[in-house]
């Protein structure tokens, strides 16, 4: 703990850290302090002088910066003399001589800190008579940025932020002195994942976002705080919206997740939810074409549906995928519904791309995200970040950069941390578990690397790094870290409430509240409140999908899933979907999946309804209504409350709410979790479990010895390669399809080679080359790509217009002969 | 993969070997990409990305902060011509007019031809012999418009493949901030400065 | 009136190889160096602060003092300042270009005294012949074993590098400079923290010194302290080169002891005004100084205490010389356009305000000025440095800013009413 120090601001004595910037200590005792360049979250530079004050010091009061000036014990601070005053009324006079003052046409105009601080500090008129600074009005500097270079204040926010944050340093000053401008390299855009940021601390309307531009005034908009579905992070953001349509999403400083940083995909990816192609009317399908239909004809349709295939063949003839883009509310409603609703046990949040549920949802110890800020060794075996999850991308950044933390990357290709890496492993798929046992081995090369994962505290990100890559891989790379000193295990899995969802027992071995299946004594507990629950076997996705191709299973529930797009293995999800005798949607929008089933009913999107949802580690937090659903559209759980009635086992939900006070009376770990206590007393969130709570499920993974190691160990058919399939951040999925300003962002299909095969291969970049797996062979052009090993090829997952390759291991690589057009 | 010959290469890694970090070597890099191209291309800052481990648009930003790493194209002469205080008083100012009338290029613009560009700048470090001009950064010390012109008029037409400042300073020069005594053997090629470890003087040549 | 020569004493007695290591070691060379490497760190530093040498590159901090700031951490470099570029300066191009030894021995003790082994000389861009001149000692000097691997046959080892600069005098900016040589634009940095004897080149403990406070090591080894001291004032050891240009007869650097008058420096040793015309004022210490008026300072000594009593300083020891056709607002006009073109840009006040002034001038200068003009430009000029006292107080990282401040001043205290025909009959009224 810093020492606390005494110090006067303005004849008012208050107490701060010693080194604290005076202008934060300022501000946390009440004292605004102008600024513009200073950001709580970079590095101070100094350079707009706005924050000047007086400062009494042993050689005379002295006129300096409070944002690089620390607190010492008996500072005397003026923030209001006069002679402040006529400094900051200077700054803002020098700052505006360049300045446009095209306020009325610009998207900052109302909530712009240089018009809110010229109010409040600034001089009259200006005296000013010269001619102004003349540049090319907005230039865009990326696809989703403008720049105007004439509003510009040279703060130097943006550019730090590129550097020293999401290390893009693509945008940099240039010229020097009164001719200095912001700019790119010439066709080098600002193609920053994180570029939105500089729009949201840019301190005037310098930086602007294709995306909402000119789109509405800052007065219009109402707003209101939620935490983001795009990756399991769940960054806190401020959504705003006009009349009813949402307009923006801003990142919100939540010390506890993001910090106030967002990627672009999560502050760009509100688009869906205003899409024209959003569900609006419920649809059934006759005669092969939907059609729209009335809630009342639609819910008839599936009761009756349903419930004959459940009189005939009994509940477990009905599969349940989905939740995990749902609240804990929805996802708990479905769990419930299908468990004694239906009376089936066949069902998961996951789309066979995840990990163990049991893992996921118990492993123990497990890290928070901010322990990632004192860590002094980080083993990430996970996705690339950078791809997955950008706001855990920059703090994994920000731990070694400012913590001093030391990263291992353990990826078959580049990752975006491999530059802050001290050691990068770089492995053939399949192969993970034998790099295991030679890293846990530590000889020859290995030993460096153990020893610096010998000094703790360690915080283990554990993932699946690819969507062929053994699920038990992370079983048993967090049995390893667990055995590192000080270890904790962050688990990786990227939809966006996924972690919730299986806390609320969406998963074939889960029950609420991090329960196993198999704990008779909770499932007694659980069955006084809910009443019986089956005891049939349970199945994973895969195993219903399965199970619908062969007619073992003749019904499917989808939740806000589109299997044929995200299952890794297409094939499948699209055999056992079309094999079904039933499918019913509840959904946003009518996706490749959705197109297969009989009933589709629309779905209320994130920011048209309140709820709670729970990150990775274990945060929960409140997401919140701004707008109402397109049309007819309803809440999950109040559709699959409608359902139950019809099918005369009613969940009589009141609401949303009444749910989230049944989930904290049912479900161990989240006992105690409720609205109330989110919105009062825990506004960056709740870890469960929370204060008194326990949680049943412990689970402890084991270190697996070489043996047990070397035989998972998998290698490709002979003569094949080995298949890395993994995500890009913006891909085809159906929310990014329906976000136009990040759709065109995909990277799109390709098949990644080291140059070496390619030469062998006789392929050279841009060439197409024929990929065959199992299921598929398609022709994709060639990317040398020197981080991946020899032997394997990249190929990234889910890319607009690309068939899909299957998740199969072995895939044959041949050059692609020429299609004529 | 680089787009310099190898023998530029094996210098730009010697020059990057002078210094504990890459980064350090940006601007002997920036000098010897300007001796390429003879001014700093897009390519050539590209380059020297490459070389030094910054982007290209730090690198950018780099060059671009000083003054002497043109990024538009320039003449075969940089005629320099300082008007700043000391020069202004001795008749800078007309030094300045004088160079652009012989040469026709405004100061700030280079010709056509790309034989001169011409440019006003602040102290050369030689107000004890204003006013001061430099071609490709070799001194004239005590000019006068007549001279200046007499300069130009002598580059324009004998075109000298490299320029020495003893030369020019005993042919178009006056009084000098000191006794420069010893002759200078080494001449200039470019409009940036000839300094032997840069690759910019004439043995530098590639 | 003759003066000890000391730094330019080999160079006038042997003008044409004074460069060169055989003349130098011919006249005592590098035996200091050799003596510096058997004395310990304290000693030295000891000896730098006895002799009461001052820093040449503006600031006149004690050498010794700041080298013994340096914090335990290394390596630890040295830099030698040759960026010299403020206008009217032009004295470490003479050292450079006819002593390199004499400077390079003295890099040679400030590494010793400052556990350096690698040491950088930043030389400005426009300077190509004095950095071949430097570049060629060098060589000499790693030939014969006095640079490179173990230096005299110790087992010390000392790296010179010779880097050259890109044309920004802000970069002589001690800060700037280290940027510059860390491959980032030339900003000067926040002084605090950054202060380079504790966090400098690659945020490691740095000695940064001018060319000729360097290249008086080997003298103040060879007189002794002493002797050494005996050469100029009681405050201002040494002797100080001056940089005279404008309008005197004998424009030139010159060598001489503090204390002498400026009369003596302007009409003796520059040898009067040209063509006998009226002097009207001189800037006494290089373009950030405030002007000085015959009115007021002839007589004058010539020492920082005195210079700094009356509202000025000696800085860099450029003198600046104006007669009486000299129209001050145009010479403001060009100080303050070399401060508005030179500001790194990184401070409101410096890159807003110098331009900004430099344009009113422009104005004026032109015919266009407004009655309300003098009063604006003591304002704008009251926004970048507070109070327009002397020594100036900054809204900036760095003095640059507040220097463009100072012809302003000046023209407002001694040339009010020139300012003020300027506007009322809009143009200058010696033309
Ligand atoms: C704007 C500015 C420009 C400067 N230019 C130079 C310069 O060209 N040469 C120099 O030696 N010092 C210059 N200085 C001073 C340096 O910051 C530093 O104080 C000096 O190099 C230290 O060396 P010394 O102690 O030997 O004088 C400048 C300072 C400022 C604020
Ligand atoms: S664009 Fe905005 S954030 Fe960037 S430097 Fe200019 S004012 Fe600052
Ligand atoms: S005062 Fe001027 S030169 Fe100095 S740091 Fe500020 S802007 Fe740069
Ligand atoms: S906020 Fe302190 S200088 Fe900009
Ligand atoms: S003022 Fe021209 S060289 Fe110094």
């Amino acid at each position: 703990m810093t020492d606390l120090v005494k110090i006067t601001v303005d004849g008012r004595e208050i107490e701060v850290p010693a080194g604290e910037l005076v202008i934060k200590a300022a501000q946390d005792h009440g004292t605004y302090i102008p600024r513009f360049c200073w950001h709580p979250r970079m590095k101070e530079v100094g350079m707009c002088r706005m924050c000047l004050v007086e400062i009494e010091t042993p050689r005379g009061t002295i006129l300096t910066t409070s944002c690089t000036t620390p607190a010492s014990a008996g500072m005397v601070v003026h923030t209001a003399s006069e002679t402040t005053k006529k400094a900051q009324a200077g700054i803002l006079e020098f700052l505006l001589i360049n300045h446009p003052l095209d306020c009325p046409v610009c998207d900052k105009g109302g909530e712009c800190p240089l018009q809110d601080q010229t109010m409040a500090y600034g001089p009259g008129e200006s005296r000013f008579v010269e001619e102004k600074r003349h540049f090319e009005k907005p230039i865009p500097i990326s696809d989703l940025v403008f720049l105007d270079r004439e509003r510009c204040i040279l703060c130097a926010r943006c550019t730090r932020f590129a550097d020293e944050i999401a290390g893009d340093p693509l945008i940099e000053f240039k010229d020097r002195g009164n001719h200095t401008q912001v700019q790119t390299f010439p066709d080098l855009p600002f193609s920053s994942y994180f570029s939105g940021n500089t729009v949201q601390i840019c301190p005037v309307g310098a930086l602007t976002a294709s995306a909402y531009r000119f789109k509405a005034r800052p007065w219009d908009l109402r707003r209101v705080e939620s935490s983001c579905s795009h990756c399991t992070v769940g960054c806190s953001i401020a959504v705003e919206a006009s009349r009813n349509d949402v307009l923006r999403f801003n990142g919100v400083d939540n010390d506890a997740t993001n910090q106030g940083w967002l990627s672009d995909k999560c502050r760009f990816g509100f688009e869906f939810i205003g899409s024209e192609n959003r569900l609006r009317t419920p649809l059934i399908k006759v005669d092969g074409e939907f059609q729209e239909t009335t809630w009342a004809d639609a819910l008839d349709l599936v009761a009756e549906r349903l419930g004959s295939i459940i009189e005939e063949h009994g509940g477990e003839a009905v599969g349940g995928i989905g939740g995990a883009r749902s609240t804990n509310e929805d996802a708990y409603a479905f769990g419930k519904f299908m468990r004694t609703v239906v009376g089936s046990n066949h069902l998961d949040a996951q789309l066979d791309d995840g990990l163990d549920a049991r893992f996921l949802a118990g492993v123990s110890p497990r890290a928070k995200i901010g322990d990632l800020d004192h860590a002094a060794a980080i083993l990430l075996w996970a996705p690339d970040l950078k791809e997955e999850s950008g706001s855990l991308y920059l703090r994994v950044r920000h731990a070694v950069q400012e913590g001093g933390a030391k990263l291992v990357v353990i990826h078959p290709r580049r990752t975006g941390l491999d530059d802050r890496a001290t050691h990068k492993l770089t492995y053939r798929p399949g192969q993970g578990f034998g790099l295991l046992a030679d890293l846990a081995g530590g000889e020859g090369d290995y030993a460096a690397v153990l020893e610096t994962l010998s000094h703790g505290p360690v915080v283990a990100i554990v993932g699946r790094t690819g969507l062929t890559e053994a699920p038990e891989l992370a079983e048993a790379v967090a049995g390893f870290a667990l055995g590192l000193p000080d270890a904790t295990v962050l688990p990786f899995a990227r939809r966006s409430n996924v972690f919730g969802a299986l806390d609320m027992g969406v998963a074939p071995s889960l029950l609420p509240g991090r329960v196993a299946a198999d704990d008779a004594e909770a499932m007694a507990q659980l069955e006084a409140v809910w009443g019986p629950i089956p005891t049939h076997e349970a199945r994973d996705t895969l195993g219903i999908l399965e199970g619908l191709a062969v007619g073992d299973l003749k019904a499917l529930i989808l939740l806000g899933a589109d299997p044929v797009r995200d299952v890794p293995d297409a094939t499948v999800a699209r055999r056992g979907i079309e094999a079904a005798e039933f499918v019913v949607a509840i959904d946003l929008f009518l996706t490749d999946t959705n197109q297969l089933a009989d009933v589709v009913l629309p779905a209320e999107a994130f920011g048209e309804k309140e709820g709670t949802v729970t990150n990775l580690e274990g945060r929960v937090q409140k997401v919140n209504r701004i707008v109402t659903g397109p049309g007819q559209s309803q809440a999950d759980w109040a559709i699959l409350d409608d359902i139950s009635r019809r099918l005369s086992k009613p969940l009589a939900f009141a609401s949303a709410e009444a749910i989230c006070k049944e989930i904290a009376d049912v479900a161990p770990a989240y006992a105690g979790m409720t609205w109330e206590l989110l919105e009062w007393d825990e506004k960056e969130g709740a870890v469960v479990p929370y204060g008194e709570a326990v949680q049943p499920l412990i689970h402890h993974p084991a270190a697996a010895d070489r043996k047990a190691l070397e035989a998972m160990s998998r290698q490709p058919s002979s003569g094949a390669f080995a298949l890395h399939l993994a995500r890009t951040l913006y891909d085809d999925g159906v929310l990014m399809r329906n976000s136009l300003s990040l759709h065109a962002l995909a990277p799109g299909a390709a098949v990644h080679l080291h140059p070496e095969d390619a030469g062998r291969l006789g392929v050279t970049e841009g060439a197409l080359v024929e990929v065959k797996s199992v299921d598929a062979s398609i022709r994709l052009p060639a990317v040398l790509d020197s981080s991946l090993l020899t032997g394997v090829v990249y190929v990234p997952f889910n890319q607009p217009w690309t068939p899909s390759l299957g998740a199969a291991l072995s895939v044959v690589v041949a050059a692609g002969k020429e299609v004529s057009a | 993969m680089s787009l310099w010959p190898a023998d530029v290469q094996e210098r730009a890694k010697e020059l990057i070997g002078r210094y504990p970090d890459p980064k350090s070597a940006v601007m002997p890099l920036l000098y010897l990409a300007m001796r390429q191209d003879g001014y700093l291309t897009e390519a050539g800052m590209g380059e020297v990305a490459g070389w030094t481990g910054h982007t290209p648009a730090q690198v950018q930003s780099v060059a671009t902060f000083y003054g002497m790493f043109k990024t538009e194209p320039l003449g075969q002469y940089l005629v320099s011509v300082c008007t700043s205080i000391s020069c202004m008083l001795l008749g800078g100012d007309d030094v300045l007019e004088a160079v652009e009338e012989a040469t026709g290029v405004p100061h700030g613009e280079t010709d056509a031809e790309r034989l001169f560009s011409v440019e006003h700048v602040e102290c050369l470090g030689a107000c004890g012999g204003a006013p001061a001009v430099q071609v490709n950064y070799e001194l004239i010390e005590g000019s006068t418009p007549d001279q200046a012109r007499a300069l130009c008029r002598w580059l324009q037409d004998e075109r000298p493949e490299v320029v020495n400042t003893d030369d020019m300073q005993e042919r178009f020069g006056g009084r000098r901030s000191f006794d420069w005594a010893i002759a200078e053997s080494e001449n200039a090629v470019g409009p940036y400065p000839a300094f032997g470890p840069y690759g910019t003087t004439p043995g530098g040549e590639v | 009136m003759s003066h000890a020569q000391v730094l330019f004493a080999r160079m006038a007695e042997h003008p044409t190889d004074s460069h060169t290591l055989v003349m130098y070691e011919a006249t005592g060379g590098y035996v200091q160096a050799r003596r510096a490497m058997d004395m310990t760190r304290d000693e030295i530093v000891e000896l730098v602060k006895t002799s009461g040498l001052l820093g040449r590159g503006g600031a006149a901090f004690s050498a010794g003092l700041k080298w013994s700031f340096l914090a335990p951490a290394r390596p630890a470099y040295l830099v030698v300042n040759g960026d010299e570029s403020e206008p009217g300066t032009f004295k470490d191009r003479q050292l450079l270009e006819r002593d390199p030894h004499q400077m390079i021995e003295g890099i040679i003790i400030a590494s010793v005294a400052n556990e350096v082994r690698e040491a950088f000389i930043y030389i400005r861009g426009e300077y190509p012949k004095p950095a071949r001149r430097v570049q060629q000692a060098i060589d000499e000097a790693y030939a014969a074993g006095y640079l490179g691997k173990g230096i005299f046959g110790t087992d010390y080892d000392l790296d010179v590098t010779v880097h050259l600069g890109g044309g920004a005098y802000i970069c002589g900016e001690e800060t700037a400079l280290i940027n510059s040589l860390e491959g980032k634009r030339g900003e000067p940095r926040l002084k605090p923290p950054y202060f380079p004897a504790a966090k400098g080149l690659y945020m490691m403990p740095t000695i940064v010194n001018n060319v000729e406070t360097v290249s008086n090591l080997p003298h103040i080894f060879e007189m002794g302290t002493d002797d050494y001291r005996a050469l100029g004032h009681a405050t201002d050891t040494g002797t100080f080169l001056f940089s005279v240009s404008g309008h005197v007869k004998e424009p030139g650097n010159y060598e001489l002891p503090h204390g002498i008058t400026w009369r003596e420096l302007i009409f003796d040793v520059a040898g009067g005004m040209r063509e006998d015309r009226g002097l009207k004022a001189w800037i006494p210490g290089g373009a950030s100084a405030p002007w000085f008026v015959p009115e007021h300072h002839l007589d004058l000594e010539i020492t920082k205490e005195a210079t700094g009593a009356a509202g000025s300083m000696l800085g860099s020891g450029a003198v600046v010389v104006m007669d009486e056709t000299t129209c001050v607002v145009k010479a403001a006009e060009r100080v303050v356009r070399f401060f508005s073109h030179e500001s790194c840009g990184q401070c409101t006040p410096c890159r807003e305000g110098t331009t900004w002034l430099e344009m009113i001038l422009r104005r004026i200068e032109a015919g266009s000025g407004r009655p309300i003009d003098a009063e604006l430009l003591l304002d704008v000029s009251d926004n970048i440095s507070p109070g327009l006292t002397w020594p100036p107080k900054q809204t900036t990282i760095c003095p640059l800013g507040p220097s463009a401040v100072s012809p302003i001043t000046s023209v407002a205290k001694y040339f009010a009413d020139e300012l003020r025909q300027h506007i009322v009959q809009g143009g200058c009224p010696l033309d």
